[in-house]
């Protein structure tokens, strides 16, 4: 009897609080909890990160690790770059559309900030930055990588900090195309799966090695911004969508500091 | 008195597990260290601590994440019961039913997970989670139970030892 009375009060509790922190009451508690926390956070994966890296290289690990990192930033930056340059090698009809996206972008402003904290769920991939709304931070941002490939769009924010929903999440959708063959498809996340890019047309031409970029179709996220490269095509003949496996630029699960894109507003915080 | 002492130490897991959980993952997901360490504490001290420490722990851990507040303690409240049933047929190995439970306690806690994420609009595939995240999650739980379970056993066996002694006039 006493374990029941227990869940429904600590049930009926716990109800009031997710009603509560849907409508934002809770913010700022939340933002306290995290202001208190995040200095502890930042200790304990201090101490995690090392171990962690142990555990996966024990020989040689901070050379490579090193190595590695440089490489990847190197190869990030490259094909950031490739994809600018894809980009502003179209013709004239495309030149039109470049000064559009130009005209809607004429200074891009980045605000540099660190990584906080990764949400822990199997269900979720997102992470948490150390600025909010007190720095300039709403919801819709679009977040890049140091070397300029898509990371994610900051989903709330709080006064000194903000949580960045990751493309990987399974709630994720990316208006995108294929740079080389101008297909345009949808890059979704999935449960620990990567990135895929579906509803291809049937009929357009997508090669692995192919480098995905953000399009501008549906207004949230600036044109050409680079999200990965095709790393296998999939899909029957018969069926009406291609679908292809993309492989993020950005080392995602590595991310120590991220830019926020704070000059571009995405179409839906437009007020009507 | 004593919570004095639990409550700082269910709410350092919680933020452990929030810092340190994505860094260890196996099968693809990550551990819940918070969820084992309540559901044998509930076994071996029997789950009338827990009912204070579920709250405290699950209300903490949501406030440093994403998650609604609330949805960890809705998550983490099939702890009590499993507890208590578990205390009506009591058998000679307690480790063996531990295990069991903490496998059940890992299920119920990301179906009620997915549950309020659904919602609250953020939900997950739910048919790729069996597979994918819940038996995985299930699995990995279990698998640390050990860890978690061996010091509970001798902190409860130590206290058991110590409180006689303290009670005796000298």
């Amino acid at each position: 009897m006493r374990t029941l009375v227990w869940v429904l009060v600590v049930g009926l509790v716990a109800l009031v609080g997710i009603a509560l922190s849907q409508m934002g009451a809770l913010d700022p508690l939340r933002n306290g909890a995290l202001t208190v926390a995040s200095p502890l956070e930042r200790g304990l994966r201090a101490v995690a990160s090392p171990a962690a890296d142990f555990l996966d290289n024990a020989t040689d690990r901070q050379d490579l690790e090193e190595e590695n990192r440089l490489l990847r930033q190197q190869i990030e930056e490259l094909t950031a770059e490739i994809a600018n340059l894809k980009e502003a090698g179209f013709t004239a009809a495309d030149l039109a559309e470049l000064a559009e996206v130009e005209e809607s972008r004429p200074d891009d402003e980045f605000l540099v900030t660190r990584v906080i904290a990764r949400d822990p769920s199997n269900l979720k991939e997102r992470l948490a930055i150390d600025h909010g709304s007190s720095d300039g931070i709403r919801e819709g941002m679009v977040v890049m990588s140091e070397g300029g490939s898509l990371v994610g769009v900051v989903s709330k924010v709080l006064d000194d900090f903000a949580w960045v929903t990751l493309i990987t999440d399974p709630n994720s959708n990316v208006n995108a195309m294929v740079l080389e063959s101008r297909a345009q498809g949808v890059v979704t996340g999935s449960l620990h799966d990567g990135l895929s890019l579906d509803l291809i047309p049937q009929d357009a031409e997508v090669e692995p090695g192919d480098t995905v970029a953000t399009s501008a179709l549906g207004g949230n996220f600036p044109q050409a911004l680079l999200i990965g490269q095709v790393a296998a095509v999939r899909g029957e003949p018969q069926d009406l969508f291609k679908q292809a496996e993309v492989e993020p630029a950005a080392s995602l699960s590595g991310l120590e500091n991220v830019l926020v894109l704070t000059s571009f507003v995405a179409t839906r915080l437009v007020s009507p | 008195m004593r919570y004095a002492l639990f409550v700082p130490l269910i709410l350092f897991v919680a933020l452990a597990q929030v810092a340190t959980a994505p860094y260890f993952p196996l099968l693809g997901v990550t551990a819940n260290p918070l969820l084992v360490l309540l559901m044998c504490w509930a076994m071996v001290r029997g789950p009338r601590e827990t009912m204070v420490l579920i709250p405290v722990a699950g209300i903490f851990k949501d406030l440093i994440t994403t998650d609604p507040v609330g949805a960890s303690v809705l998550a983490l409240l099939p702890i009590v019961p499993l507890a208590a049933i578990r205390e009506r047929w009591p058998t000679e190995s307690e480790f063996l039913p531990t295990l069991v439970v903490v496998a059940a306690a890992s299920v119920s806690y990301h179906v009620l997970y997915m549950l309020v994420l659904t919602v609250v609009g953020d939900g997950p595939p739910w048919l790729q989670s069996p597979i994918r995240v819940i038996l995985p999650a299930a699995l990995f739980n279990a698998l640390i139970t050990p860890i978690l379970y061996l010091p509970v056993r001798w902190a409860t066996t130590l206290s058991e030892m110590v409180r006689p002694s303290i009670g005796v006039p000298g």
